[in-house]
């Protein structure tokens, strides 16, 4: 037994040594033949990237990209009194608008990652640009200011919405992301202006730009944010400053368009009134939201936002009276008539002569038992279809050059002209100093380019103070409605718990026993002990442990 | 038959007690199991050379004499001086168990292996013996061996009976084959005859139920839609689908093999067997042999053919029309909806004009689908042939122009022997076309489901209607007139193996193999207009893309084999490998094309996410060295140690290599000498065990470099797009996963062999888990797959089979049942919750990776009272008939504060289970398979009425709802959507969308009958057996409404959405089978 084992190790020795060392040779030759070390086709990597000027801008367009999207343009509509989602939680605001949220509401984390990741965008622009080599300098000062001003119009918006943030002014490790806590909004909001101060030095003004560079940050872009920022903060004296250096033409042309109809018309994009726009390019770069907001007839899908009876409302009479006004002239039963002609241009009721494409208008029925055919009863109210919940649809913005599914390639207007003066006429009152000359520079013009003629609309209203805000405000209310302003509004004059609760209303076609025959649509509740503030995501704070929460939740 | 009552086995070690004529009494079993060892030498000798040839069962004793001579030879010595000189001349006829002739018996003189010969095509052979005590050893793979005095025959007939003990069955493991009772690893091997008469579609759904812990689920029934295909459950996060082997080369796809060119399929589950396969076999591996010709037969023609017919069955059923806008009206009056929704005239009116046809059954119809094989296969003295063809054809159900699944294969597979030089050559090529529509299939089956009874689809005009429900378009529209995808799929598939034989005992082998694919797809969507509006496909799109790529393996192998001392049985295997994939692909998308010929005309754009072949290339690469070394001693321990060492191209230079190894053992108790009694009386007993490190490397290409990559039309200035950048974050430390895995199993049998048992037990646990971390959303974007988790995951398997030959009656039944349970143990201390759907899914330490999380209903409200003091969620005004939840802190708030954990999707307890009996020409097949454990998700308009105001139709089964005369309803008060009740039962998610989806299903009946050889000879044929199959015709389960086999997850456990309701229907198949042997 003993001399067999020998014998079997002798031999397994042998031939194990053998067989290896053939192995060995085999191995080598086959590794000489495959490398391991593989370098991606289609990608670069760190290391040859950051090599011209058109690289870096390229990832600065991706940041651009990332500055605001076209659903939450429209549907933050949907979180103020001007509108109403009837069907599906586009964005979440059918949730929030209703009350009916917690701190994991998808719309939560989506704002705040978004926002961060357009953050992170500019942070790697702003660390690697340097390492471009001969970079021409003052294309390098410039595109570094249109990050700077992406970074900080990103925090803007957080700030707007959570209140206390992350400050994220470089980018972040995988550690400090875990472990960042909020920076105080006071920080935060410093860090903004002066963000916006130093990018307004080195952005161009818009009469700077060459017509290819149309739609690119401007100095005037920078200014208006500025502007609004401070709005949002009540600093009524600086507003005043920052909207005087957009007014007086140092720093860049600007003016209002002619009409308040054809803004929002595909050929008088890039007009003087338009300060910042969201960019998108016909067939390339399109958003669609359109195709549930118009009315079916026309070619729309369904209705999923809706304009709300309460917005109808606070459009006035072309005398310049409000419906509720003794003398307007309002009546019930024809409320469309001698209306503010932004309704118009904003709004589709029943028997509205829509004109679009060219062709002969279309008249649009939205009272139940009214349209005389088939496709005309698509737009009828009728609870519970796809037609619209409150009787109206959406007009402005109404891209009649749109592609199929009606994506279109409009611009989509977040600074305009008119929201500067409207800042200015506000700030102007707060300081008690809205008299005939602010007026007539800032409201009267607005009117008159919205197609007021009366004097009654035109001339100054001898009125207090709080009279005069109340008109600024509602001014300012239907002047922006569909801008996704109104909520930003409601939040800042804290009106919310007004605005924002009970049923919201559609138009005279419901049950004569509720609210006067108004469609009740449905109910909101707002609760201003903890509603003004959204609640950091949950997910955010299970990961980061040092987040803390806003008042109210948990 | 004649028994042979003494001993002359070289294993005794009595030499000279044969010689003085000694006759050495052994009982009865002893003997067998002598015999069965003798045999066993042959058979490990054969083993070595079947994986000389990279081949599989068949092959024929053919060279056994010379080489078993060698062996034998320091064993013997020269004690064999056989006492007479004469000669005797004998011959006969060896036939199997049914009465048919044997090809390629081998018969050897015991004690001589040099005075040998094997039988003919028609089983005849013929041998001259030294004298009457001469004994002859009959031997065949998968008969039992057969011993037989000479005597004073001359003509000597034997009859082989099928081997049940399968002991010598030889089991394709990694780069070889191993006798079935030397196996040590958990392997399982599922021949042919398992995947047989089946209306399978493919090789994956043929497995379902095949074997203990391969679980084969089902996520849409659609033709040419993928399986899920997992062994032993979840133990890594990412993708768990096992490594699949074919014919030696790594990496092929199941889904493009003929199910009948199938010899067998090994499914190697522990560390012990598929560690030899490394960084890849984490998930287990699936090795596939196809058929080959066997040796000195003439060409045997065989076809199979198998046509039927699916019937789509729906398990939902819509209420009646009227019944429906009742229940819209009771929703909205809940709601506080002032205005019924319905008059009570237009719910008369629905009553009398009747119901519509459901769209969805509308769009669905029968469908043929056949299969059908041919393959000749033969061989002469030095080569072997098999060559087979097939089509199977699966129309789809929906309606509309012609759409569904053809695979066409063709297969040559050849082994030629030139002296101690052998090659062996397998080619196949496979074509897959599927037609399809040009939507997607959930879209049109969730349309085409959601809409009550009183719309209709179609109007007496031809016109296509939407309606509420569908404002755009209609399920029918787009399946008749709105367009179609083509694929047209080539695969070719090739292996050259060449052998050299040194020696006996060494021999090294090359083989070169792999994967050409060239896949191609072509669309076209057109426009349908539909009235009173509504336009789908308005766009116009045409598009081409295809794919060409090449996976090639190329594998060098050395192996030696000696028997030393007689009883020292030793297997060394080194080789080395490269395995490599690079596959590039082109794109056009064009819109606006012509509406007739997909022509460009004026308006056509291309669009920019066209693309060329530099974007979307891909290539990896991994070399490879691995080994094994066996050792067994006396047929009764054994030993393995296998190894792989492995360097992939997906991980950074310094982490890319990676070791792998394993150590088996096993012990044949029975075989011992205490165990006489028990071996005599009861049967085989064999333990075994193992324990081994896996590897995986699932992870995409480039993912430890952080990469920039351009795209175009991210924004624009002046209405003109243009490009920009976008970055893949890098994890330069990427490394191996590595599976740590232990088994332990038994094999034994009883009552002769009759009833086996297979038992195992593992526990493996999988560290450096490749997973996204979690990243928070301050850090800006997502991040690769990091080594950041543990996962421990055990399981159990039993597998039995019985047979019981009667005089009329042949019974065979087997039953397989397996559980796995998985346990995330470490995730960098973190937590993951995901959301899906109105649940959620968790990753975090302690629980079961994937688990839904949810609030716990609590019954409902019943009364105003309870509403008021009852705990709820924040802002819902609520109503009796509402879910109450459990409120698990007591704050009064249900919040996520409250949630519970609960089961998770993966299927445990799953099992399979076969009855076959054969009563003269007669046989009855029965196949059951179903799963024991099983959480599915299931949400929508399937479980919550008027879903999100796009379902519109109620079903009947959510009929039984809240209302005070039903308190105990299983599902809440009737709301519309929006209403603080619907916002409180249906979007604050809770286990009400989880159901019990365990079922059984009677998966496939056979009933088939062979004609009488009599007959069939007089056709010219040589068998001839027909047969009705039926497909999923019985299904048991809880939950009534859904397919409980549809899952909602893929095999990377990646959910594709709760909504399994609005999968392809599940189809129910007859159909008419014949095999024909010629």
């Amino acid at each position: 037994m003993v001399s067999d084992w020998i014998l079997l190790f002798k031999m397994m020795k042998n031939k194990i040594l053998n067989t290896i060392g053939m192995a060995a040779m085999v191995l080598v030759f086959l590794t000489g033949c495959k490398k391991l070390d593989l370098i991606p086709e289609d990608q670069f990597t760190d290391e040859n990237y950051w090599t011209s000027e058109g690289k870096a801008r390229s990832v600065l367009n991706t940041a651009y990209s990332q500055m605001a999207n076209s659903a939450t343009f429209f549907y933050n509509e949907a979180l103020s009194d001007n509108a109403v989602v009837g069907r599906g939680d586009a964005e979440g605001v059918a949730s929030i608008s209703r009350g009916t949220f917690d701190p994991s509401l998808v719309r939560f984390k989506e704002e705040w990652n978004e926002s961060y990741a357009g953050i992170k965008t500019t942070n790697i622009f702003l660390e690697n640009v340097d390492r471009v080599p001969n970079m021409n300098e003052d294309s390098k000062s410039r595109m570094k200011a249109e990050a700077r001003f992406i970074r900080a119009l990103k925090h803007f918006q957080l700030m707007t919405w959570f209140g206390d943030i992350p400050l994220v002014s470089q980018d972040l490790t995988l550690e400090e992301a875990r472990t960042i806590s909020r920076t105080p909004r006071a920080e935060v909001l410093s860090f903004i202006l002066s963000e916006l101060d130093a990018a307004a030095a080195d952005l161009p003004a818009n009469t700077e730009l060459s017509a290819n560079e149309r739609g690119m940050l401007t100095k005037g872009a920078a200014l208006a944010l500025k502007a609004r920022v401070l709005l949002y903060e009540g600093e009524w004296q600086q507003v005043v400053e920052v909207c005087e250096m957009l007014m007086n033409g140092s720093n860049g042309s600007y003016a209002l368009f002619p009409s308040y109809a054809d803004l929002f018309h595909p050929d008088n994009q890039y007009s003087p009134e338009d300060i910042l726009s969201l960019q998108y390019v016909p067939e390339l770069r399109t958003w669609g939201e359109f195709f549930d907001f118009a009315p079916i007839s026309v070619g729309s899908r369904l209705n999923a936002m809706a304009p709300t009876q309460e917005l109808i409302d606070s459009y006035l009479m072309t005398n310049g009276r409000t419906i509720e006004d003794e003398g307007s002239g309002y009546n019930e039963d024809n409320p469309y008539v001698n209306r503010d002609p932004r309704l118009t241009a904003t709004v589709v009721y029943h028997l509205y002569q829509w004109d679009a494409d060219g062709g002969t208008p279309r008249t649009i029925y939205t009272r139940p038992g009214t349209a005389p055919d088939d496709t005309g009863k698509l737009d009828e109210y009728s609870p519970g279809s796809s037609a619209s919940p409150t009787g109206y649809y959406w007009r402005k913005y109404y891209d009649p050059e749109h592609s199929s599914n009606m994506a279109s390639g409009l611009n989509l207007m977040l600074i305009r002209y008119a929201d500067i003066l409207l800042m200015y006429a506000e700030a102007k009152n707060e300081l008690g100093q809205l008299d005939e000359s602010v007026w007539n520079q800032t409201i009267r013009p607005l009117r008159e380019r919205a197609g007021f003629t009366d004097a009654g609309a035109l001339t100054f209203p001898s009125a207090g103070q709080s009279a005069l805000r109340e008109i600024v405000r509602n001014e300012r209310r239907v002047e922006l409605a569909l801008e996704g302003l109104r909520i930003f509004d409601i939040r800042r004059w804290r009106i919310a718990d007004e605005a924002l609760n009970g049923w919201v209303h559609g138009a005279r076609f419901g049950s004569p026993s509720d609210d006067g025959g108004y469609i009740r649509v449905v109910q909101r509740s707002f609760d201003e002990s903890k509603h003004y503030l959204w609640p950091v995501p949950r997910d955010e704070r299970n990961i980061n442990k040092n987040l803390s929460q806003n008042p109210g939740w948990n | 038959m004649l028994m042979l009552n003494y001993d002359l086995s070289w294993h005794s070690l009595f030499p000279f007690a044969k010689l003085s004529g000694a006759i050495c009494i052994y009982n009865k079993f002893y003997m067998k199991q002598n015999s069965t060892l003798h045999q066993g030498l042959y058979f490990s000798k054969a083993r070595s050379l079947l994986r000389v040839f990279s081949l599989s069962v068949f092959f024929s004793s053919a060279f056994l004499p010379n080489a078993g001579a060698e062996v034998l030879k320091p064993a013997l010595h020269s004690h064999f001086l056989f006492p007479s000189s004469q000669q005797i001349a004998v011959s006969g006829t060896v036939t199997d168990d049914l009465g048919e002739p044997l090809p390629g018996v081998s018969v050897v003189l015991k004690g001589n292996n040099s005075v040998a010969t094997q039988t003919d095509i028609d089983g005849q052979w013929s041998l001259n013996v030294p004298s009457a005590q001469s004994v002859l050893v009959f031997s065949f793979i998968g008969m039992q061996p057969q011993e037989v005095l000479v005597g004073n025959q001359t003509t000597v007939n034997v009859e082989l009976q099928p081997d049940v003990q399968s002991l010598n069955e030889v089991v394709v493991v990694g780069y070889g084959t191993q006798r079935r009772s030397s196996v040590v690893g958990a392997v399982d091997q599922v021949n042919a005859a398992a995947l047989e008469g089946r209306p399978s579609a493919n090789v994956t759904q043929a497995l379902q139920g095949a074997s203990p812990n391969l679980i084969v689920q089902q996520p849409n029934a659609e033709p040419g839609a993928g399986m899920n295909l997992n062994i032993r459950g979840i133990s890594t996060l990412g993708n768990n689908s096992p490594l699949v082997v074919i014919d030696g080369i790594v990496g092929g796809d199941l889904n493009n093999l003929n199910p009948s060119d199938i010899e067998s399929v090994s499914v190697l589950k522990d560390a012990g067997s598929a560690a030899i396969y490394g960084s890849r076999a984490n998930n287990g591996v699936v090795l596939v042999t196809t058929k080959k010709g066997k040796k000195n037969t003439r060409p045997v023609v065989d076809y199979n053919g198998l046509a039927g017919v699916n019937n789509p069955h729906f398990f939902l059923k819509p209420v009646k029309g009227f019944q429906n806008a009742m229940l819209r009206n009771e929703s909205a009056a809940n709601a506080g909806v002032a205005s019924a929704i319905y008059t009570p005239e237009q719910i008369r009116q629905f009553q009398e004009q009747g119901d519509y046809e459901w769209f969805a059954d509308e769009i669905t119809q029968s469908a043929w689908q056949q299969n059908h094989n041919v393959a000749v296969s033969g061989g002469g003295e030095n080569s072997t042939y098999l060559v087979s063809a097939g089509v199977m054809d699966q129309r789809s159900n929906f309606v509309g122009p012609d759409k569904g699944l053809r695979r066409y294969n063709y297969r040559l597979n050849m082994t030629n022997e030139v002296g101690r030089f052998k090659l062996t050559s397998m080619l196949s090529y496979s074509r897959r076309e599927v037609t399809d529509h040009a939507s997607s299939t959930s879209t049109l089956m969730v349309d085409a489901s959601r809409v009550p009874l009183y719309y209709a689809q179609k109007d007496s005009l031809g016109r296509y209607l939407t309606n509420d429900v569908l404002q755009e378009f209609n399920s029918l529209g787009v399946l008749e007139k709105g367009g179609f995808r083509k694929y047209d799929d080539d695969n070719i598939f090739g292996n050259l193996t060449a052998e050299y034989a040194i020696n006996d005992n060494f021999k090294i082998r090359g083989v070169f193999g792999g994967n050409f694919y060239s896949n191609h797809q072509f669309g076209r969507t057109l426009r349908v207009d539909y009235f009173p509006k509504g336009i789908s496909g308005a766009d116009q799109n045409t598009y081409d893309e295809s794919r060409k790529g090449l996976d090639l393996n190329t594998q060098f192998i050395a192996e030696y084999s000696k028997l030393f001392a007689d009883e020292h049985d030793v297997n060394l295997l080194l080789g080395v490998s490269n395995e490599n994939q690079s596959s590039r692909g082109t794109g056009i998308f064009k819109r606006f094309t012509d509406p007739d010929l997909g022509t460009p005309v004026t308006e056509t754009i291309i669009e920019t996410r066209s693309y060329t072949s530099n974007q979307g290339a891909a290539e990896n690469s991994l070399n490879s060295a691995f080994g094994r070394a066996s050792y067994s001693y006396k047929d009764r321990y054994y030993g393995e140690f296998s190894f792989r060492y492995d360097g992939s191209s997906k991980f950074h230079e310094s982490n890319r290599w990676g070791f792998f190894p394993s150590l088996s053992l096993g012990y044949r108790l029975s075989e011992e000498d205490f165990m006489a009694n028990y071996r005599e009386n009861i049967g085989n007993l064999k333990v075994r065990g193992s324990y081994g490190v896996l590897g995986n490397q699932n992870v995409d290409n480039y993912q430890f470099r952080t990469t920039f990559f351009t795209f175009q039309n991210a924004y624009g200035f002046n209405n003109s797009g243009v490009g920009g950048t976008g970055y893949n974050f890098a994890n330069e430390n990427l490394r191996w996963e590595r599976a740590a895995t232990f088994n332990i199993g038994a094999d034994m049998d009883f009552f002769n062999g009759a009833l086996s048992l297979s038992l195992d037990y593992f526990n493996k646990t999988t560290t450096d888990i490749l997973v996204p971390p979690a990243v928070p959303g301050v850090f800006g974007t997502d991040l690769p797959d990091f080594n950041s988790a543990k996962v421990a995951n055990k399981g159990w398997e039993v597998a039995t089979s019985y047979r019981h030959n009667g005089d009329l009656f042949r019974h065979f039944i087997s039953l397989n049942i397996g559980d796995t349970r998985n346990e995330v143990v470490e995730f960098e201390g973190e937590e993951r919750l995901t959301g899906r759907e109105e649940l959620q899914i968790l990753l975090k330490e302690g629980y079961p990776y994937n688990s839904y999380v949810g609030l716990k209903r609590d019954g409902y409200f019943q009364t105003i009272d309870e509403v008021e003091n009852g705990p709820k969620p924040e802002g819902l005004a609520l109503q009796p008939g509402d879910n109450r939840y459990v409120d698990v802190n007591g704050d009064g708030i249900i919040n996520d504060d409250d949630l519970f954990v609960f089961g998770n999707p993966f299927p445990r307890l799953t099992f399979g289970g076969r009855y076959n009996v054969e009563f003269k020409g007669f046989d009855v097949n029965l196949f059951l398979q179903g799963v024991g454990k099983r959480t599915m998700m299931i949400r929508g308009e399937s479980v919550e009425p008027f879903h999100f105001n796009y379902g519109m139709t109620m079903y009947e089964h959510q009929l039984d709802y809240w209302t005070p005369q039903n308190p105990n309803a299983e599902y809440p008060r009737l709301a519309d959507n929006g209403s603080p009740s619907n916002v409180n039962n249906y979007r604050r998610g809770s286990d009400l969308y989880l159901y019990n989806a365990a079922y059984l299903r009677l998966k496939n009946v056979q009933l088939g009958y062979t004609l009488p050889e009599s007959f069939s000879s007089r056709l010219g044929m040589k068998k001839t057996r027909f047969y009705v199959s039926g497909q999923n015709l019985l299904t048991f389960s809880k939950v009534k409404f859904v397919d409980p086999e549809l899952s909602e997850f893929n095999s990377n456990m990646e959910s594709s959405g709760a909504n399994s309701g609005r999968a392809y229907p599940t189809m129910v198949y007859y159909g008419f089978g014949l095999d024909i042997t010629f």
